[in-house]
């Protein structure tokens, strides 16, 4: 088995447990319950419960999918825009192109961190978890797409002097035709960006979590969970607090594998 | 180029949903001052605050601090040494690391796991677990962490370069021929891969600066970093689009100079 077959098998065997924990009875992962806070491993709780008294598992488990679905979707986002920009300055005027290029330079001259944090800081101070989680997302898709956009670009001037390209020009296919036929030529370059863009994605989030400026309480994420860490009085009571930031490593070796081969 | 990213910053802080609202509104001492503050900053259009912003950067003033209502200036200058040291001896041991750990792995016949594995389970830990972990078992201070972090990523794409280098066909000949190892780097690999290297160096630098923020704030160390996420918590917008606008132009810089380096090596 390949590493990326086997890492995606692992992926959607985490996936589905992930799944089933949420699915268990009475699983909730903001349900506070005061008398068992900080408690050990037993059968309602598996991975011990926080400083609040919560399931760290039920936690664990949505962190994961929560992260996972909002890197994909974020991924996707800037595949798509990517693929919009590159082609759209590889195949329109030259000034658009050069505008493309130079819109894509300027942001990549801004530092990723910086860029996050100061976004993320000037959101409204009544902004709900869910609309966070969102705006997160949302925003390391909106930062990540002109690395993509260039690639796109240069793979999409390769197209337009290609061989095929001149001679569907000269036999007169219209514009779209001609899109509708260069897209699945840049799908060899666009899934490595979108399989490379989802653990960068997740990590990302989990930085900023881990600074407080993520996805707000009571959602779970792995940032969020990272920022446990931070109490040392936590930390001598269980060591499942690591439990998180082990599995986030797991998963990320795990979505690296499936970049790696693309 | 500089110029562009100042705008382009400047924009995105404008039309961030919560501009125009501050943490002090949350404090019945201070809300009435500042939302005095900030609808005199509504009244201003784009063009007036564009004008403004870069017209001060232009005269050397970068505004004034709504949390501790300094010019920003005063609070950068002493953190710039600091964060300045912190990034050169964290870049500085990050390429000694890579440099080495990638010479000796690329000579070997095979790809090997015991130089892989650990770049790659350290590409895996976010910054600020990896600064944390350091912390909890006491070993290791920021330029550590730094050096790790940026020697895994460097490492990946040293080791590839250069294990494309070694299979170079006159690179190949030259072996066989019994030119030694040492001479052939020297005179033949490592010149083939300054652009490569010009281009890896400008990547470190941004990888450092996102990397500083969560490294700095956990080691507690006073730098620029620091300042932007104790900006960013108190939704101090001056401070972190000063310290932002000065981390785009060290980027940009940064670039320029990888981009000499490969018209140098070129011409």
């Amino acid at each position: 088995m390949s590493l990326r077959r086997g890492a995606l098998w692992f992926l959607l065997c985490l996936v589905l447990a992930a799944a089933a924990a949420l699915c268990r009875p009475n699983a909730s992962y903001s349900y506070q319950n005061r008398e068992a806070t900080l408690a050990g491993t037993s059968w309602r709780y598996p991975a011990g419960t926080d400083d609040l008294g919560r399931d760290r598992m039920v936690r664990v488990a949505a962190a994961l999918l929560l992260s996972l679905v909002g890197s994909v979707a974020a991924a996707a986002i800037t595949t798509a825009a990517a693929a919009g920009v590159g082609s759209l300055a590889a195949f329109g005027p030259a000034a658009v192109g050069w505008s493309a290029m130079l819109l894509c330079d300027v942001f990549l001259a801004l530092p990723w961190m910086f860029l996050l944090m100061m976004v993320r800081s000037a959101l409204p101070l009544t902004t709900s978890p869910a609309h966070s989680a969102a705006v997160t997302f949302l925003v390391l898709a909106a930062l990540g797409w002109p690395a993509c956009a260039r690639a796109v670009y240069r793979g999409a001037v390769a197209q337009r002097t290609s061989g095929w390209m001149l001679h569907a020009r000269a036999t007169g296919l219209h514009p779209a035709q001609m899109v509708r036929h260069l897209l699945p030529n840049l799908l060899p370059l666009l899934i490595p960006q979108f399989l490379v863009s989802i653990p960068a994605f997740v990590i990302a989030e989990a930085n900023l979590g881990a600074l407080g400026l993520g996805i707000s309480e009571p959602l779970p994420s792995w940032g969020g969970m990272l920022y446990e860490l931070n109490n040392s009085a936590m930390l001598l009571e269980t060591r499942w607090v690591f439990f998180p930031l082990a599995l986030l490593v797991v998963v990320l070796l795990a979505l690296e594998g499936t970049a790696a081969e693309a | 180029m500089i110029l562009l990213v100042m705008v382009g910053t400047t924009l995105l802080v404008r039309f961030a949903p919560g501009y125009l609202s501050d943490a002090r509104e949350m404090d019945a001492r201070y809300a009435a001052v500042a939302r005095a503050e900030l609808s005199a900053e509504a009244s201003h259009s784009i063009t007036q605050m564009l004008r403004a912003e870069l017209g001060g950067w232009m005269r050397g003033d970068s505004g004034v601090s709504r949390e501790f209502n300094v010019p920003v200036w005063v609070l950068i200058r002493p953190r710039l040494a600091v964060s300045g040291r912190l990034l050169l001896r964290g870049i500085a041991l990050a390429w000694a690391l890579a440099l080495c750990a990638s010479l000796l792995s690329s000579a070997g016949r095979r790809p090997s796991l015991l130089w892989q594995a650990p770049a790659a389970i350290l590409l895996a830990v976010p910054a600020a677990a990896l600064a944390t972990l350091c912390l909890l078992v006491n070993s290791g201070g920021p330029v550590l962490v730094m050096a790790l972090l940026l020697a895994a990523r460097d490492f990946k794409f040293l080791h590839r370069a250069l294990r494309n280098a070694w299979l170079d066909p006159h690179v190949l000949q030259a072996r066989a021929q019994g030119v030694r190892p040492r001479h052939l780097l020297r005179a033949h690999i490592l010149p083939a891969l300054l652009p490569q290297l010009g281009a890896l160096a400008s990547l470190s630098i941004v990888t450092a600066l996102s990397a500083l923020v969560p490294i700095e704030v956990i080691f507690n160390v006073p730098g620029l970093g620091e300042l932007a996420w104790n900006a960013a918590i108190n939704r101090d917008l001056p401070v972190l689009l000063a310290v932002t606008m000065i981390m785009a132009v060290g980027v940009t810089c940064a670039s320029f100079g990888s981009h000499r380096t490969t018209a140098w090596r070129e011409a």
